[in-house]
């Protein structure tokens, strides 16, 4: 019996004291972050119809969902991601507010992945969307609101890897690769798999332009690998995503913040989902990235609104466990606490505890020893 | 600190692995390699290695509690983890293979019967049947795995084959190569980034051995 119930399911946690109140700390920083970019929060359902994110996340990233069914007999599913629910509130209930709308929540997503790198089934998100603007200003933006969150919270040596998808899709349109060529491509230039790019070319490209992408794809890097970049492609989808990128590069050059930035041609993950502009955040001592975002265009369209947007979130738990030494102590307040022991008369200790209370203090009842 | 961290798989792979790091002037000391330490650093302080199994090495490298791992195709396509793969090393060569008995061989996989499969490699093994529409039980060994046909207790194997020599003296026969191996050279996701110069130097002085390698083996 008793074993049993100290059980705890596999991909779920219970965090008190310190990390409780660190997570709470940066969550809190964070949103003030957000909030003096005009983003208001949006407070968001545990569980929606399991429609909703199978048309929002794709059908397979959907099989990844906890279902279960309502008392109506229709399938629901515990949240695997915020951006769903943000887009179809926007797309449905905000059509006629003004544009740009700017959202953000914080809250747990549920994920039936296979856990590796220490990712938990249930994991806390705080991010935001930016919707309504296809401008180059909305990206930078949320560029920019991401870099000061991680300033805030004290996050020590982190890099952001900017990245544009047009970059590969204009590459693929050019050598007119089917959709399973093109998955392959995708998927050796994700795992940087330089050898297997070269020969897949083979047909494609003469060995020096090839050799060029091959190392364009597999190496980041500050602005100079932009001027190579455009010196190998000749596409005109291609080039504009290396224009884009090397105007947001331009502008956190100016604004102090371009050494926080590593320009990476070679992320093509989620491209189904992102539609330009990508950006992935890194920190030492985790394997993975604690946060990722980007330009989605197609998404509003699903929900009946085609408008286009951008967004990030970050991974809570990564940061707290990041900054978990850090944060050790800083978030207690036990120094602070009056203590007042039930020893004497207890009306007058309620009465002296109430009154601190009122000036905010901190106070703990101890009992009689 | 060292630069990087490198975690090696210990066995088949590890002598050539060395050597190779060897060859681009990351040394480690023999009296090193032969202690017991299992985590030790090469002489000029900058790379720090450790040994560990095979399997491990993926998920230490994914994790990023080492940077960079060396090991064998056979382990990352079994452990699926999610690293970066940018060389080919070009030693540990062998092929991942379904063998069996001669009369399973000219039998094939009958769609309509379970395929009784005993393998190291239950994820990679699971794939290749399901894809050919054939129902699989799969027999999960750790080593030993000819001896499942031969007195019966699977009808296939899905393992590793170098020359052959094991499965011709067990009296089994290749069926069909899933894959051809070779040893890598695997990089955490976020090292690549975080600790690009290291890496893309570590990258650059391999791949240079690498070729080396190949135009000395065509010239001779």
């Amino acid at each position: 019996m008793s074993t049993s119930l100290s059980k705890i399911p596999p991909g779920v946690q219970y965090l008190f004291d310190r990390e409780a109140r660190s997570r709470r700390w940066i969550e809190r920083q964070v949103m003030e972050v957000f909030t003096g970019w005009s983003y208001s929060e949006i407070i968001l359902p545990i569980f929606d119809y399991a429609d909703l994110f199978a048309l929002g996340m794709g059908k397979e990233q959907a099989e990844m969902t906890y279902r279960f069914t309502g008392r109506d007999g229709k399938l629901l599913a515990l949240r695997p991601e915020m951006t769903s629910l943000v887009a179809r509130t926007v797309a449905t209930r905000f059509r006629n507010r003004e544009r740009p709308i700017r959202l953000s929540y914080s809250g747990e997503v549920f994920r039936w992945d296979e856990p590796r790198g220490g990712r938990q089934y249930e994991f806390h998100q705080t991010g935001l969307e930016h919707i309504g603007s296809d401008r180059l200003e909305a990206d930078t933006e949320v560029l920019v609101v991401a870099i000061e969150s991680l300033e805030k919270i004290g996050l020590e040596g982190f890099t952001i890897t900017l990245s544009h998808v047009d970059f590969f899709n204009g590459i693929a349109e050019n050598f007119n690769l089917d959709g399973d060529e093109r998955r392959q491509l995708q998927q050796m230039i994700d795992r940087k798999e330089t050898e297997e790019i070269n020969s897949f070319l083979e047909k494609y490209a003469d060995e020096a332009s090839r050799r060029a992408f091959c190392r364009l794809v597999t190496l980041a890097g500050k602005r100079e690998i932009l001027d190579e970049a455009c010196a190998l492609v000749s596409n005109a989808k291609s080039r504009a995503a290396i224009d884009d990128i090397a105007r947001v590069y331009r502008i956190a050059e100016e604004i102090g913040t371009a050494s926080r930035i590593d320009i990476d041609l070679g992320d093509v993950g989620g491209l189904d989902y992102y539609t330009g502009l990508t950006f992935k955040i890194y920190a030492p001592g985790l394997g993975t990235a604690l946060g990722r975002g980007g330009r989605y265009d197609q998404l509003l369209s699903k929900f009946g609104s085609a408008e286009p947007a951008v967004g990030f979130s970050l991974c809570l738990d990564w940061l707290a466990q990041l900054l978990a030494e850090k944060l050790n102590g800083a978030t207690t307040h036990e120094d602070e606490t009056t203590r007042l022991s039930t020893d004497g008369d207890i009306v007058s200790v309620f009465k002296e505890a109430t009154r601190l209370r009122a000036e905010d203090r901190r106070v703990e009842i101890k009992n009689k020893t | 600190m060292p630069d990087l961290t490198i975690a090696i798989a210990k066995g088949r792979l590890q002598d050539s692995a060395m050597e190779m790091f060897q060859c681009v002037g990351i040394v480690v000391s023999d009296e090193a390699v032969q202690s017991r330490r299992l985590m030790i650093a090469d002489e000029s302080g900058r790379y720090s290695f450790i040994f560990v199994k095979p399997a491990d090495v993926p998920v230490y490298v994914e994790y990023g509690v080492a940077d960079a791992g060396v090991c064998g195709r056979d382990v990352l396509m079994e452990s699926n983890a999610d690293v970066h793969e940018p060389l080919d090393l070009g030693f540990g060569h062998c092929r991942l293979v379904v063998a069996g008995r001669p009369e399973s061989a000219e039998r094939g996989y009958n769609p309509l019967a379970t395929a009784r499969v005993a393998t190291k490699y239950p994820r990679v093994t699971a794939d290749y049947f399901q894809r050919r529409g054939v129902p699989v039980e799969l027999i999960v060994l750790s080593g030993s795995v000819e001896l499942a046909p031969v007195l019966g207790l699977s009808e296939h194997i899905v393992d590793l084959v170098e020359t052959g020599r094991t499965l011709r003296e067990n009296g089994l026969v290749i069926i069909d190569t899933i894959a051809q191996l070779s040893a890598r050279l695997v990089v955490n996701r976020a090292s690549y980034h975080l600790k690009r110069a290291s890496v893309a130097e570590l990258i650059n002085k391999l791949r240079e051995a690498i070729t080396r390698d190949r135009g000395a083996g065509e010239n001779g």
